[in-house]
């Protein structure tokens, strides 16, 4: 079966964040909330100064430290890979969110379900529409938008991303881009001495 | 820049380290009450002190629960944290705590009200009941450990040193609590145990900042905060003088003092509570990926 | 465990409505989705659409929070509170549209019937010039809103000179060395941000092209770029000249195209003008020859670019002999001293750059074609061209491309039009004597000449130039000295917001507001603006609305079509009907009309004219606007969105061939003697004061007088904004202000660490930051990526209180900090300088007013001290 993931390209990548509100539309996640977000990092001394934009993400690991340690099972990986949440199961113990080295899981808090996007109570017809499919309490993140990949979609976040700094597709697939990628311009995935296997690749 | 300039993130999107809050003080309470209540029950259950052992179970089942409780993303949901045992610590705990409860309950029954019934302390039952309890005991004053050490994200967590301290803490307090109770006989023998389990837990305490201070860089910036920065008044306080050094004076000077061995039981309670907050406070993530070329994450 | 029905928001039951973007003032196209229920709950770019590709930036992603905003303007609306300020509550009382409309008509009828020129219009949209061009209605070039100041004061003018368009960028397609100067096109703002970020981006990773990116702050490109070149503020125009002195000295530039394909050749007399006969045809020397020849002489043998020669006794050289003289004293190592750029690195950049150029390449195009292929440009914005002497500075990043020959080829530097409404259209037209028909005018007419004047903002005497509306406070401070015989009493506000926009001290801007007897706003949310108004007119937004447009792209070129994707939330209406039912109360229909037939290009096609006499709904003019481009119907355009395509290769690539380009723009010489002359017939009384030098044919080396302030003010102030940010109001949005807040760069004022440490501060150090001007408060970050001198102010941390807004303050505004004299404006443009020199003053504490309710700086202090727990990274 398929093992979907993602590249980022780090030449590409232009720190604009399209992605983490073009993610925070598709999943509807209240205030505070990021499935992803893309980091800056500055180093060197003047004038040889410098930036780099460092997007993240769950990294949907083959060997998911959450998964592992989660009580209830309600963290499982799909057929294609892609690392899941059961909002039903989870009782919001955070063991999977101490256990992922990425700091990818993040715990939904009723006070932002109540105070609204703009923090003052009034509820949008957007929220309205989108919270329900949270319970306050649980820890959750990205899934890839798996709803889309089922639907042959690719991400929000990939779709939106003004640079395509955001390759996705079947890792198991030598064709698709996101292996092409990691091939020819050497992939690397973040903290491999972790030891989760991640599916998410980095390039220069 | 080097490492040494360390970078905490808070909640911005520079890249940095970042405090892991998930596990925040009511789990951290919620640990003390396990690992306190199953150490004294244990050690009451050694030296056969029914005191003991009903004062042991009582934060077991109840400070343990509510603090647990009131961390819970969704209480009304935490019975399913029972239900992967084949992978989770949590789990192992969670089934092995209540058994504690129950076998260390109907142990105490049988002791306290038994014979009413037929059944004698040296009975088959209570023997059973006995071993039961015990390795539940043992269960729960360690899988709090197991379960930190259980993945590699919070760095100084990730050693097997950690379940090793939740068992030398969890016999440790159990010992300074059981010390100060009526019946304990053999006081003497107990206060010299006291004090070989503190230099023991002297000795985790290094071995756990040494792993730390050489391993990964989130390692080592957990033992910075904990040895030099921002916790340090706390860690030397209240941990070491009050929960180790402290104690151990008392009880090598005058171990058969109830003055000194109430002092020495409450700073090793104190010392312990303080441990169990901080390392928590400690736990941080790595920066996830570094372009800095000094930074050894790059 | 997946449910029936999905929960992401783009796959649950409902439609996808093609429509086009406008969280800043471009135009990319995108999909509206709404649900069954009628909630927006998701917006994508159009992967139609080959100018955004599918793409939208974060500000294009943040549409439906614009949409659901809570605080969004719900119906009209009267002020009841008599007191007016910034975050002052007006006490609004809701009233019904027709008081509302009678009360707004009623009271500019006031004034208009006093003196037209009573009325200060503040509109400016430009996906809506037929809203923006509303006040020529009755003859009003009053001019209160931002638009020019800061980007576009010289930028535009000279863009109309040089390349009879109104933008310009690099030929993404094609070019290998890109240079950025003071802008961040493809990486962070200005044109199409998502648009041009795609299109650059594939530029980088498919053909590696290489980035250089001169600026005083390591901004996006920046950190992008191969090489990031630090620079002094406002002195970019001398490293320019620099790389041009090299290019000349070395040989490297492309004779041919100076020689065939601009006036470089033109022999100039030293009045300045032009050496023309008596049918005013311009000469060329023939250096074959040694004699003068006319420009179209077809026997001339070899066209000089040098030399000193006469021409019936007259002495005169060639306008690149000129050129080449006032370079003399620009060699780089001069000019290091100035921008504090190594001569090193000049030279070397201006030899990389010609080196890329491969001057006398050519390629075919798809038209059959074959053009000059010059994969080398030099690309500037914003941050270069927002200077005391704009003209120069904006003409001398011009010369350095044309001197490599890449105006308006593949690879090169190109101008960029705005809507051209008909697709046959080409914006070249021919001028005098074989050149280009210059258009500095691209914004709709000008005033021209009036004594005394008929705009406050005396753009009477800007005959070049783009409107200068920081002159209405100099000259609200002395109306009598220049000329007013009026005072402005009215503003008529829409979809602008000056109150932030404009340079000058605010307390001196909320005095010139209080002056104003009535002040409306058409708006959709409160701004700083909104809080001045009497009446506040709710407008629709743009997900309930009707336009058609294509706002400068670069690349492509089309329609991109505006429709509702449900109806209005709350009891607004459209900007055009607003404006129709005012024009109609006040007895201008028929003249309103008319201009909007000559704005929008309908004038000429009588099948598209609006009637006169009636008014016509948002719905029909996008109608007529997308028939006028391609010829399709309103039901063509709801289907598609949009008529993008690539841009004709012949309006694209050298769409001005057989002309020349203005290398030496006289222009400047004879409009200068002509206003003088106009102001000496007049007896203006402040024409000696004049800044007559500022009208330059070709760059000088002189210095813009920021540089001259007084030496206590040590450092350089500039400001800038992002892509969160770039042309638009977007702090007011929670999903923007996630991203922004938590961005290092807008948290704090940018100090490089050792210029930090020199004045004795740190990151956290409260200052007073002052120029000769005014002040901000603030609080120091650090970052290497700073030039030592200079101190960044982000736009995030410029705005002000509002009532009801979601919008924070910071510490005050950048803009008070800057002047709004004659002194520090480019009488050849109006363009007004935008960088000042200040001092820091270190405090102990914040001022009291800054303590009282919640700022900026204290989000940002949560936010880097929190250690609390939910995915934080």
């Amino acid at each position: 079966m398929a093992r979907m993931g993602m590249v980022f390209d780090l030449k590409a990548c232009i720190g604009c964040n399209a992605c983490v509100i073009g993610c925070k539309q598709e999943n509807s996640l209240p205030d505070g909330v990021f499935f992803t977000k893309t980091l800056s990092e500055e180093y060197g001394v003047y004038p040889m100064a410098n930036r780099v934009y460092i997007p993240t993400i769950c990294n949907h690991c083959d060997d998911a430290p959450c998964e592992k340690v989660c009580p209830t099972g309600a963290t499982y990986t799909r057929e294609d890979g892609i690392v899941m949440v059961d909002d039903a199961k989870c009782i919001g113990c955070s063991t999977c969110a101490v256990a992922c080295p990425y700091d990818q899981r993040t715990q939904m808090e009723e006070e932002s379900f109540l105070k609204g996007l703009f923090g003052t109570g009034e509820i949008t017809p957007f929220e309205e529409q989108g919270y329900g499919r949270y319970t306050p309490g649980t820890v959750t993140k990205c899934d890839f938008c798996s709803q889309r990949v089922d639907a042959g979609l690719d991400p929000a976040c990939v779709v939106t991303c003004p640079t395509d700094a955001r390759i996705f597709g079947d890792l198991d697939d030598p064709d698709s881009a996101p292996s092409k990628m990691i091939r020819e311009r050497q992939g690397r995935p973040p903290m491999p001495d972790k030891n989760t296997k991640p599916k998410v690749y980095y390039v220069n | 820049m080097t490492i040494e300039d360390k970078v905490f993130s808070g909640d911005t999107l520079r890249v940095g380290y970042r405090f892991q809050r998930h596990w925040d003080n009511s789990m951290a309470y919620a640990f003390f009450c396990a690992e306190l209540g199953a150490g004294l029950f244990f050690v009451s259950l050694l030296m056969d002190n029914v005191a003991g052992m009903i004062l042991g179970l009582v934060p077991v089942a109840t400070g343990k629960p509510y603090f647990h409780l009131s961390h819970m993303g969704v209480p009304a949901r935490s019975w399913r944290a029972a239900l992967r045992p084949d992978r989770s610590w949590i789990s192992r705990g969670l089934l092995g705590l209540s058994a504690l409860i129950g076998c260390g309950a109907a142990l105490v029954f049988c002791l306290l009200f038994g014979s009413s019934f037929g059944i004698e302390a040296d009975s088959a039952l209570v023997n059973l009941l006995k071993v039961l309890a015990g390795i539940f005991a043992l269960v729960t004053m360690t899988y709090q450990g197991f379960a930190m050490s259980h993945s590699s994200a919070i760095a100084i967590w990730n050693s097997a040193i950690l379940p090793l301290a939740s068992f030398l803490y969890s016999l440790t307090t159990g010992v300074a609590v059981l010390l100060l109770l009526p019946g304990a006989g053999g006081t003497t023998d107990l206060a010299s145990a006291l004090l070989l389990l503190l230099l023991a837990l002297g000795v985790m305490h290094l071995m756990l900042l040494h792993a730390g201070w050489h391993g990964s860089p989130g390692a080592r910036t957990s033992v910075e905060l904990l040895l030099q920065t921002l916790y340090a008044k706390w860690f030397w306080g209240l941990t070491v003088a009050a929960g180790i050094l402290l104690p151990g004076l008392l009880l090598w000077w005058a171990p058969d003092l109830l003055l000194t061995q109430l002092v020495a039981c409450l700073g090793i309670l104190a010392g312990f509570m303080a441990w169990r907050i901080l390392i928590f406070k400690i736990g941080v993530y790595e920066p996830i990926m570094s372009m800095n070329p000094f930074n050894p994450l790059h | 465990m997946a449910s029936q029905t999905p929960t992401a928001n783009s796959l649950k039951s409902g439609k996808w409505v093609p429509s086009t973007c406008k969280m800043c003032l471009h135009s990319c196209g995108n999909l509206i989705h709404v649900t069954d229920d009628g909630v927006i709950n998701k917006i994508e770019g159009n992967p139609t659409n080959p100018s955004n590709n599918g793409k939208l930036c974060p500000k294009g992603n943040s549409a439906i929070m614009r949409h659901y905003d809570p605080a969004r303007f719900k119906q009209p609306m009267r002020r009841t509170n008599p007191e007016k300020g910034c975050g002052v509550d007006p006490k609004w009382e809701p009233i019904s549209w027709e008081e509302a409309l009678d009360i707004t008509a009623r009271e500019i009828k006031k004034s208009m019937d006093e003196d037209p020129r009573k009325i200060l219009p503040s509109i400016e949209d430009f996906q809506k010039f037929n809203v923006w061009a509303w006040p020529l209605a009755f003859g009003n070039f009053n001019f209160y809103q931002s638009g020019g100041t800061m980007c576009g004061g010289a930028y535009h003018p000279i863009n109309g000179m040089i390349h009879a368009a109104f933008g310009c960028a690099n030929d993404a397609k094609y070019c290998n060395y890109w240079i950025n100067n003071g802008t961040g096109d493809g990486f962070s703002s200005h044109l199409h941000a998502a648009a041009q970020s795609n299109w650059v981006a594939k530029a980088r990773t498919e053909r590696n092209m290489r980035v250089v990116s001169i600026e005083p702050r390591l901004s996006i490109g920046s950190a992008k770029a191969e090489e990031w070149v630090p620079i002094r503020p406002a002195t970019d125009r001398h490293f320019a000249m620099g790389m041009a002195h090299v290019l000349i000295r070395d040989g490297l530039c492309d004779y041919k195209f100076l020689k065939r394909d601009t006036n470089a050749p033109y022999l100039v007399g030293e009045d300045g003008y032009f050496i023309r006969d008596e049918n005013g045809q311009c000469y060329i020397w023939d250096a074959k020859n040694h004699c003068a020849r006319l420009w179209n002489d077809d026997s001339i043998g070899e066209i000089a670019l040098e030399g000193n020669y006469h021409v019936d006794g007259v002495a005169c050289k060639p306008a690149f002999q000129l050129y080449k003289d006032i370079l003399a004293e620009c060699t780089p190592e001069k000019m290091s001293e100035i921008t504090t750029v190594p001569a090193e690195t000049i030279a070397r950049i201006a030899h990389e750059f010609a080196e890329a150029a491969t001057i006398g390449a050519t390629m075919k195009l798809e038209d059959g074609r074959t053009v000059p292929k010059r994969p080398a440009a030099y690309n500037y914005y914003r941050g270069a061209q927002g200077h005391k002497h704009g003209v120069q500075t904006n003409h001398s990043f011009k010369l350095v491309n044309m001197l490599i020959g890449n105006i308006d080829v593949p690879g090169g530097h190109m101008g960029v039009v705005l809507d051209t409404k008909e697709v046959d259209i080409n914006h070249c037209e021919p001028g005098d004597s074989g050149m280009l028909k210059t258009k500095p005018h691209q914004l709709g007419p000008i005033p021209g000449f009036n004594w005394p004047p008929s705009t406050f903002h005396m753009m009477d005497y800007f005959p070049l130039g783009v409107h200068p509306p920081h002159l209405n406070l100099m000259v609200w401070e002395d109306p009598e000295k220049w000329g007013m015989e009026f005072k402005p009493d009215v503003i008529v506000n829409c979809h602008s917001n000056p109150v932030w926009a404009i340079q000058g001290p605010r307390n001196k801007w909320f005095d010139f507001l209080r002056d104003m007897r009535f002040i409306v706003c058409v708006d959709l949310i409160p701004t700083e603006m909104t809080d001045w108004a009497d009446i506040i007119l709710p407008s629709h937004d743009v997900l309930e609305s009707w336009n058609c447009t294509m706002i400068e792209p670069p690349h492509t070129e089309g329609q991109c079509f505006r429709q509702p994707a449900v109806e209005p939330l709350h009891d607004t209406r459209s900007e055009e009907e607003i404006f129709y039912e005012l024009s109609e109360r006040l007895g201008i229909l028929e003249a309103y009309n008319d201009v909007i037939n000559h704005t929008l290009g309908f004038a000429g096609h009588p099948e598209l004219e609006l009637e006169l006499d009636r008014k016509h709904t948002d719905r029909e003019i996008a109608r007529r606007k997308g028939l006028l481009w391609n010829g399709e119907d309103i039901d063509w355009y709801m289907e598609h969105g949009h008529s993008v395509t690539e841009k004709r290769l012949d309006k694209w690539y050298r769409p001005w061939e057989g002309l020349r380009l203005h290398f030496y723009i006289e222009e400047y010489i004879s409009e200068r003697d002509k206003l003088r002359q106009q102001m000496e017939e007049h007896d203006v009384p402040f024409r000696d004061e004049w800044e007559w030098d500022d009208y330059q044919p070709l760059p000088t080396a002189v210095l813009d007088p920021v540089h001259e302030e007084p030496a206590e003010y040590d450092l350089y102030a500039i400001t800038f904004k992002d892509i969160q940010l770039n042309f638009g109001e977007s702090l007011s949005n929670p999903w923007i202000k996630d991203i922004v807040y938590r961005d290092p760069v807008h948290t704090g004022l940018l100090l490089n660490p050792k210029t930090a440490a020199a004045q004795g501060l740190e990151k956290g150090s409260i200052v007073k930051v002052e120029s000769p001007y005014g002040h901000l408060y603030g609080r120091i970050s650090v970052s290497e990526g700073m030039h030592p001198e200079t101190i960044g102010v982000s736009n995030a941390l410029s705005r002000m209180k509002s009532k009801e807004s979601g919008v924070l303050p910071a510490g005050g505004h950048y803009n008070d900090m800057l002047p709004y004299d004659l002194r520090n404006t480019d009488a050849a443009s109006a363009q007004p300088e935008t960088v000042c020199k200040v001092k820091l003053t270190r405090l102990e504490d914040w001022p009291d007013f800054l303590k009282e309710g919640r700022t900026v700086y204290d989000v940002i202090e949560e936010l880097e001290n929190k250690r609390g727990k939910g995915g934080q990274h």
